[in-house]
């Protein structure tokens, strides 16, 4: 099949939603063709737009992986949230514990203890599924909230911002901070790492006998494991992976965007990280890309919220309806 | 019985997806018949009941029940109208009453208490007049096969019907209850039911049967008298000129020697004493001692459930022995992993191909590397060589016939038979010492049939072990150079080729060996 | 003492309503197979507009009845897109889960105007039943409830009766064990899985409606905080049954309930600890029941009749 044939349903998709959306905006009595060149062009028009898309393109190509990664191995890790709340904790520990050591140091610790913590907070689904069989869907959504709560407990406990309105920590050390890519409109480098991360879980899972096997345990845990690959701990690794790489985006957002750790800093990158996943039906390679256009698309949500008094969760219902399209597309072409 | 025909089913035609199941197929019944339906797998047997049960829709055809043309929309129009199926896969809710499980569906007197007094009654007649005993309140999953197919059989009772379709009946039936069953079918036919009888087993339906008729390949062959011809005219109607039956193993007649073991070196598997407990703490297995030789055929009879799964499963590693050895070329394999066997030499095709073996959302050749995906040709242990699994893919399409649009078609595309010679291509393709194969032919067309079992002897020549588990009597018969007969997980006996007789080895499986008394109808399970 | 029970057993009772709701709806659905995870975003749905409609209707029973018939709907597209479209019923349900998150933020944003502070309902008063609740101990605590605390156990009730005592309750259950059995009886499956789904939608969009119109008065983003996610615990705890379902929902608003009045208290322990409580609880429960919890056999597939069995 050609790419132009593959990319056909997603196309149809998208604008089905947007002729959907529209219908709506222009019953609220929004001028529609306004809003729609806001959420669509608002990346494109201004170098500080393109960098405002790449800065949101980096934590939701990591999610949408977050979620991918586990879902190659048949498993739902709705936890991302939590693992990149624990990430940024994690980051922002190592940030404001070890002030004084050079950046060339500090930087890695930083990132690493993202991902540890990320990779523990995935950890513990994992270990409950390998050890009582739990269904992690649940665990990992339930851990979302207890990490909601332990963020609050450190921005409001020792390592709090007393000048900060809301629950903030004080900033982390200035040598802890990522260099950035771009000076003015400041775009960190994290984005580099993000994109290195994406295209080796693309080889990792397509190219290589332990990618196969979480494709297999993915497709029939129960064949795969007659077949003598260890389901069980391809689960625990698939969860493992995906919670370090959430881990990576708190790190991210603490060491690269906010240099502080911030309550409500997740934002709805898990829901968002899940639709981009969904589109991308679980395939890694198509992650980066559609995790772009969703960026794309929440820049342009802001800008219209901004100027136009159409509130941001406009924008989610269309991309929750391209989703709904995306899979729609499936059973039109099953008949 | 009369010569009006009940049922008349005309011209009837079915496309799944591209493939035509049904090719103008007619059909007519006679009233207080047993007509057999006859052909091999894929043929179109169960689609056409199935589309006179209201389970498919029709897309061509007319159906005339008792000379007026029948609108059955679904089985509940089916039933209406006085039809009634067992199928072939007991369609119960395991966790539902024998009772619960014959009323469902039908509106019982007190909608809104449940209490089922009369229709006990009703149902206790029944059992009696047709000698179908089972315990009403039983829970269906305690019960044995035979039981359960009792259930289904009196679910079309209870509903009146007059004309009842079974399903390849007397599968994981012994010999012994397939006869009760024949004479149970023949106090129907007599009260005046009219029976369809669906099988691919060409001496049943000759005992049993008052007109055949042959499907092959969704189209109909012809319809006969049972006395008005021989067998070989049902055997060349059922297969088609293409086959070549002189040289085919499923119609061999004449008698092939068993193996020599005088000759023979060490066995290539041994089982010492091997106990198995499910984590349940239900005992899977009891002391089984087996051997199997290189170059030998080992066959393992029994009805469905009484321990086969677990001894291949041990066997190939997927379950832990409890107690016992497990010896494979003399050396201990005992607590080895099923990768480490599968890498060793060890093949396996799955009882279950759908949930044991076959990844539907993989690409076939995705599919055919399963277990092999990290030796040789196919990978290099870390990362996988895809050009070649592609072109070695691509020759096992061809040389076992396996129906597709190519290497990177998704599984779940494939048809049933087509499955199972993917678990065929991908068991045979490796050189392996030792084979385990469970119903390795289920859902083959009789010529794939017959691949399969050239496939197995030259196995034999090559001096190959095979470990056969079947439900099918007479494949075992037709291929194995011994029998072991599994009954609640254990052997209870062992034939050597010369001594196969069908009705021995039934009295096996249903437990009863010289020694002891005619065991309880129970499952183990 | 005695009234710090009373009003702790009082408040226990109070909360399970969303708890009981949510989860036998969940129930109802799973019964026939229909397996829905969109609760948290359906329960979201049924507070934010029960609480618009109350606002401006002024009638709590009106957003009562409104909220009900937008989860319907949800249950409907469910049993829609799963049951007659065969989609996947995880992936479908999460999208439901995403555009009711998106609904219940935008809805009061277009109506309200993006404002700080929203404006508060009436919620709803207690009605104590008469003599009854004159009991000691037991009257102020179990009869001196708002209606939807009746109405929850009442629900509960029924269902136990419908699905265990009735002959459409046993059709139903076949459906969800092994939806190819009761299609060969004659059972209309596909009318089963609708009418499941979209009664469980009402319900799970009542058990939203629950949360602004007798804790907060008022709607705020996210307001169910993993409750809906709760209820499916809840639900495999209850081994997919009303009464265990019921008893079930004791024991977690239980938990919410001590984590909360300790928190007011005053204790040793960070609040965040606390309210971490019920969340840990949750998965600790799953932990020990889990394993145990009878699920109804089809539960999460879909049915086709004409997909010719491999």
């Amino acid at each position: 099949m050609t790419i132009a044939k593959k990319a056909l349903p997603y196309l149809l998709a998208v604008i089905a939603s947007f002729i959907a959306a529209g219908i709506f905006i222009a019953l609220m009595g929004f001028d529609v063709f306004k809003a729609f060149e806001t959420i669509l062009f608002t990346s494109f028009r201004t170098p500080n737009g393109f960098v405002q898309t790449m800065l949101k393109f980096v934590p939701l190509v990591l999610l949408a992986l977050a979620f991918t990664i586990p879902l190659t191995a048949g498993k739902f890790n709705i936890g991302g949230e939590g693992q990149m709340m624990a990430g940024g904790i994690g980051a922002a520990a190592m940030g404001i514990l070890f002030p004084d050591l050079p950046a060339i140091l500090l930087i890695p610790l930083v990132i690493l203890g993202g991902v540890v913590a990320g990779a523990l907070w995935g950890l513990v689904p994992a270990w409950l599924l390998y050890k009582f069989n739990i269904n992690e869907i649940l665990t990992t959504v339930l851990f979302n909230f207890v990490a909601f709560f332990l963020i609050d407990y450190v921005c409001t406990g020792p390592w709090r911002d007393p000048a900060a309105g809301h629950p903030t920590t004080v900033a982390i050390s200035k040598s802890a901070w990522l260099p950035l890519l771009v000076k003015n409109p400041p775009l960190h480098s994290g984005i580099i790492l993000a994109v290195l991360v994406a295209i080796g879980i693309y080889i990792y899972t397509s190219r290589t006998t332990g990618g196969y096997e979480l494709i297999a345990t993915g497709a029939n845990p129960r064949a795969a494991g007659v077949f003598g690959i260890k389901t069980r701990n391809m689960f625990v690794l698939s969860l493992v992976l995906g919670g370090a790489v959430a881990g990576l985006a708190g790190a991210f957002e603490v060491a690269g965007n906010q240099h502080r750790l911030i309550e409500g800093m997740q934002s709805n990158f898990l829901q968002l990280g899940l639709i981009i996943g969904l589109i991308s039906r679980g395939n890694n390679g198509a992650v980066p890309f559609v995790a772009f256009l969703i960026a794309v698309l929440e820049v342009g949500a802001s800008a219209m919220q901004r100027t136009m008094m159409i509130p941001v969760e406009m924008v989610f219902i269309v991309e929750a309806l391209i989703l709904l399209f995306v899979l729609l597309s499936d059973v039109v072409r099953r008949k | 019985m009369d010569d009006k025909p009940i049922l008349e089913l005309k011209n009837v035609r079915k496309v799944f997806g591209q493939i035509v199941a049904l090719d103008s197929v007619s059909f007519t019944l006679k009233r207080g018949e047993i007509h057999g339906l006859l052909g091999g797998n894929g043929a179109g047997k169960t689609t056409l009941m199935n589309i006179l049960y209201g389970l498919y829709r029709k897309d061509k055809g007319e159906i005339l029940l008792r000379d007026q043309v029948a609108n059955i929309q679904g089985p509940r129009d089916a039933i209406k109208q006085g039809i009634g199926m067992v199928h072939q896969h007991f369609l119960q809710i395991s966790n539902f009453t024998v009772l619960e499980n014959i009323i469902l569906g039908t509106d019982v007197k007190n909608k809104y208490t449940m209490k089922m007094d009369e229709e006990v009654v009703k149902v206790k007649e029944l059992c009696q007049r047709f000698g179908l005993n089972v315990d009403l309140n039983d829970t269906m999953s305690t019960l044995t096969v035979g039981a359960r197919q009792k259930v289904e059989i009196l679910k079309a009772l209870y509903r009146g019907v007059d004309i009842l379709i079974l399903d390849e009946p007397t599968t994981n039936l012994t010999p012994q209850e397939v006869d009760a069953l024949f004479v149970s079918l023949r106090v129907m036919v007599d009260e005046g039911l009219s029976i369809v009888f669906i099988t691919h087993k060409l001496r049943e339906v000759l005992s049993v049967c008052d007109r055949i008729t042959v499907l092959r390949e969704g189209k109909n062959i012809t319809t006969l008298d049972h006395n008005d011809a021989s067998e070989e005219v049902f055997v060349r109607a059922m297969v088609g000129e293409k086959m070549d039956i002189e040289n085919s193993i499923y119609f061999a007649t004449e008698v092939r020697n068993g193996f020599d073991r005088t000759t023979a070196e060490a066995p290539v598997l041994e089982l010492e004493g091997v106990n198995v407990v499910s984590p349940d703490g239900v005992p899977q297995l009891r002391d089984i001692n087996l051997e199997v030789y290189g170059g030998e055929i080992l066959g393992i009879a029994g009805v469905a459930g009484n321990g086969q799964r677990g001894l291949a499963e041990v066997v190939i590693g997927v379950i832990p022995v409890t107690s016992g050895k497990k010896k494979f070329l003399g050396e201990d394999v005992t607590s080895k992993t099923n990768e480490s066997l599968l890498r060793s030499g060890f093949s396996y095709i799955p009882e279950d191909r759908i949930s044991d073996g076959f990844l539907p959302k993989a690409t076939v050749a995705q599919n055919l590397i399963l277990g092999q995906h990290r030796i040789k040709p196919y990978s290099d242990g870390r990362f996988i060589n895809w050009k070649t699994v592609f072109s070695e893919t691509t020759r096992n399409i061809e040389e076992y016939n396996i129906k597709t649009n190519g290497p990177d078609d998704i599984g779940g595309n494939l048809s049933g038979g087509n499955i199972q010679r993917v678990m065929i291509a991908r068991a045979f393709s490796m050189d392996s010492c030792l084979l385990v194969a469970h119903n390795p032919t289920r859902g083959l067309d009789i010529p794939s049939m017959d691949f399969v079992y050239q496939k197995m002897l030259a196995r034999r020549e090559n001096n190959q072990a095979t470990l056969l588990l079947s439900e099918d009597l007479d494949e075992l018969i037709r291929i194995s150079d011994r029998i072991a007969v599994v009954y609640r997980g254990q052997i209870l006996g062992v034939l050597d080729r010369g001594e196969f007789d069908k009705y021995a080895i039934g009295r096996l499986m249903s437990g009863i060996t010289s020694e002891n008394q005619p065991a309880e109808e129970k499952a183990i399970s | 003492m005695d009234i710090t029970v009373i009003n702790f057993l009082k408040l226990v009772l109070l909360s399970m309503v969303p708890f009981v709701l949510a989860a036998q709806g969940t129930m109802l659905g799973g019964r026939t197979g229909v397996f829905n995870v969109a609760q948290e975003g359906v329960m979201l749905v049924g507070a934010s507009i029960g609480f618009l409609v109350s606002y401006y209707s002024g009638s709590i029973f009106l957003g009562i009845v409104v909220a009900m018939l937008s989860g319907g709907i949800f249950g409907l597209a469910l049993a829609y897109f799963t049951t007659t479209l065969k989609m996947n019923q995880f992936v479908i349900g999460l999208s439901l889960f995403f555009i009711g998150l998106g609904v219940s933020t935008l809805l009061p944003k277009l109506i309200l105007g993006i404002t700080l502070t929203p404006p508060l309902i009436p919620t709803l008063k207690s009605i104590p039943i008469p003599l009854l609740s004159q009991i000691p101990f037991i009257g102020p605590i179990f009869f001196n409830q708002n209606v939807l605390v009746y109405v929850s156990v009442l629900v509960s009730i029924g269902l136990w009766y419908f699905l265990f005592r009735t002959q459409k309750g046993l059709e139903l259950r076949s459906v969800g064990e092994y939806p190819m059995t009761a299609d060969s009886l004659g059972i209309n499956t596909t009318k089963m899985r609708y009418w499941s789904a979209i009664i469980g939608g009402t319900l799970i969009g009542l058990a939203g409606a629950y949360l602004p119109m007798v804790y907060a008065g008022t709607f705020t983003e996210g307001m169910t905080m993993g409750r809906g996610w709760i209820a499916i615990a809840l639900t495999f705890f209850g081994g997919w049954s009303p009464l265990p379902i019921l008893y079930g929902s004791l024991f977690f608003s239980a938990v919410e309930v001590l984590a909360f009045r300790v928190q007011v208290i005053g204790s040793f322990l960070p609040h965040q600890i606390l309210q971490m409580l019920p969340y840990l609880a949750t998965v600790l429960v799953m932990v020990f029941t889990f394993k145990r919890s009878r699920v109804p056999g089809f539960l999460g597939n879909n049915y086709d009749r004409e997909k010719r069995s491999l």
